[in-house]
């Protein structure tokens, strides 16, 4: 058994005091106004998830497994830098950081359509992508399409590094990708050829399996997902999307939480970072409930859990 | 005079002393490594921390032991080494066996026992005793190996 990172993950597991808690999240919804938040959420040394990004990095600088993190964000970038070209604007307002790749090279890759500057996981991608998006200028398509190889480049990657733990990660993302977007396509009554480029697909939850299911409607769909092993999903779902937001977001922290019994590799690094993301998108529903004047009860009902 | 007796015994005495201190700097190595990772974000747990580093340094001193008291046995230390066959060379070499491999081995598996115990401390520094705890129980069997080697080299007719 590897040994692995025994003092990063002696680092984070320090660090994750300093998460916040439960009594934490209940002061912040019950702060006064906004300076009494910010001080709150100072007091907790709470650093940006691009910090915590580059300190994951100096000790882990050739891992894989936390590069997967940030592909999401890299085809975001993609998508951003590639609507911002055919739009004629700049892209810098739509990017997302942490990300593997620099927008500087997203933007050169593109200007100069050299896309062997880009990563070999994202470069058959964004060649595509400006393929479809100069041909047919359909925004809805390149999105799909980019969205669904970022999934699929995150499974090939996560195979690759043959780490489990990354796989019950990416199998997860993509579950809950492809039934929102299902669900979606079914109330749009999108067509095959839609659905083909817009599902992934993977060992948990078979790609024509769903493709079918949509095809026969809404309720074809939820019947299909209550007869898998997310059949919770589904009842969610019809009950309110966001709550299914929610609990796609809590079935991510609890895979992270299966590395809090790991004492030394990778795992307790990629589960702190997923720890970080939480944290920082509790912060962001409290903080923006709060201004639209949303109650107490709106506000916990959809906080997601927390990893410590 | 017998070389090849006395020469196996203190490549007896050198093994256990070797195996043993590769085993306690591997375990105290690694246990430095995820202590020094705490220390770096919360420097007021160093006591705390270095308790548990200084757990798989013993196997080391067991190593040490037995090889002096090989060494003191067969007359090396104070400059008269005794006559040995081949068979009680052997014998000695056996001896020193026990803690050398178990040293080794015991070594290493209480430092990660150890170095998973600082996890703890970092995130529940109040359960440090636990940590403590759960390493020392590696130490049981360093200690029931240095007893066979000890009681071998005090038990060989020479």
């Amino acid at each position: 058994m590897g040994i692995d990172y025994a003092s990063a993950v002696a680092v984070v597991r320090t660090l994750e005091n300093s998460l916040f808690t439960k009594n934490d999240l209940e002061q912040l919804i019950n702060a006064h106004d906004s300076n009494e938040s910010e001080t709150l959420i100072n007091s907790k040394n709470a650093g940006t998830l691009l910090e915590v990004w580059e300190m994951l990095r100096t000790f882990a600088p050739d891992s894989k497994e936390l590069e997967i993190l940030l592909y999401r964000n890299d085809f975001h970038n993609l998508k951003a830098v590639l609507k911002a070209m055919v739009s004629g604007r700049e892209p810098e307002n739509y990017l997302i950081e942490p990300s593997n790749i620099k927008a500087g090279i997203l933007k050169e890759a593109f200007r100069t359509k050299d896309f062997d500057l880009l990563p070999e996981y994202i470069r058959e991608t964004a060649t595509n992508a400006y393929g479809i998006i100069t041909t047919s200028l359909d925004g809805q398509l390149v999105d799909s399409f980019i969205d669904t190889d970022c999934l699929k480049a995150m499974r090939k990657s996560a195979d690759s590094t043959g780490n489990d733990f990354m796989r019950k990660y990416v199998d997860l993302i993509t579950v809950c990708a492809d039934i929102k977007t299902a669900y979606r396509c079914s109330k749009m009554n999108k067509q095959r050829d839609f659905l083909e480029t817009a599902i992934c697909g993977s060992p948990e939850l078979d790609k024509e399996s769903i493709i079918r299911a949509t095809l026969g409607g809404t309720e074809n769909l939820l019947s299909f997902l209550d007869s898998t092993s997310y059949a919770e999903l589904s009842g969610l779902l019809k009950e309110n999307p966001a709550k299914f937001e929610k609990r796609c977001d809590d079935l991510i922290t609890e895979q992270a939480q299966t590395a809090r019994f790991k004492a030394f590799g990778i795992e307790p690094l990629i589960a702190y970072y997923i720890a970080k993301e939480a944290e920082i998108k509790n912060i962001r529903i409290i903080t923006v409930c709060r201004e639209c004047g949303a109650d107490r009860e709106t506000i916990t009902e959809r906080l997601r859990d927390l990893y410590v | 005079m017998n070389s090849m007796g006395l020469a196996l015994a203190i490549i007896g005495a050198s093994i256990s002393a070797l195996l043993a201190g590769i085993g306690s700097a591997k375990g105290v190595g690694l246990v430095g490594e995820a202590a020094a990772g705490v220390v770096s974000v919360d420097p007021d747990k160093f006591s705390k921390v270095l308790v548990l580093q200084l757990l798989p340094g013993t196997q080391g001193l067991y190593g040490l032991l037995t090889a002096i008291l090989m060494l003191s046995r067969i007359g090396v230390i104070g400059g008269n080494a005794v006559e040995l066959s081949t068979a009680q060379g052997l014998m000695f070499l056996g001896a020193s066996l026990p803690i050398a491999i178990v040293g080794l081995f015991s070594g290493i598996a209480q430092g990660r026992s150890a170095a998973a115990g600082v996890g703890i401390t970092a995130r529940k520094p109040e359960h440090n005793g636990k940590a403590i705890i759960m390493a020392a129980m590696v130490e049981t069997y360093a200690i029931l190996a240095l007893l066979v080697s000890i009681l071998l080299i005090y038990n060989i007719a020479i």
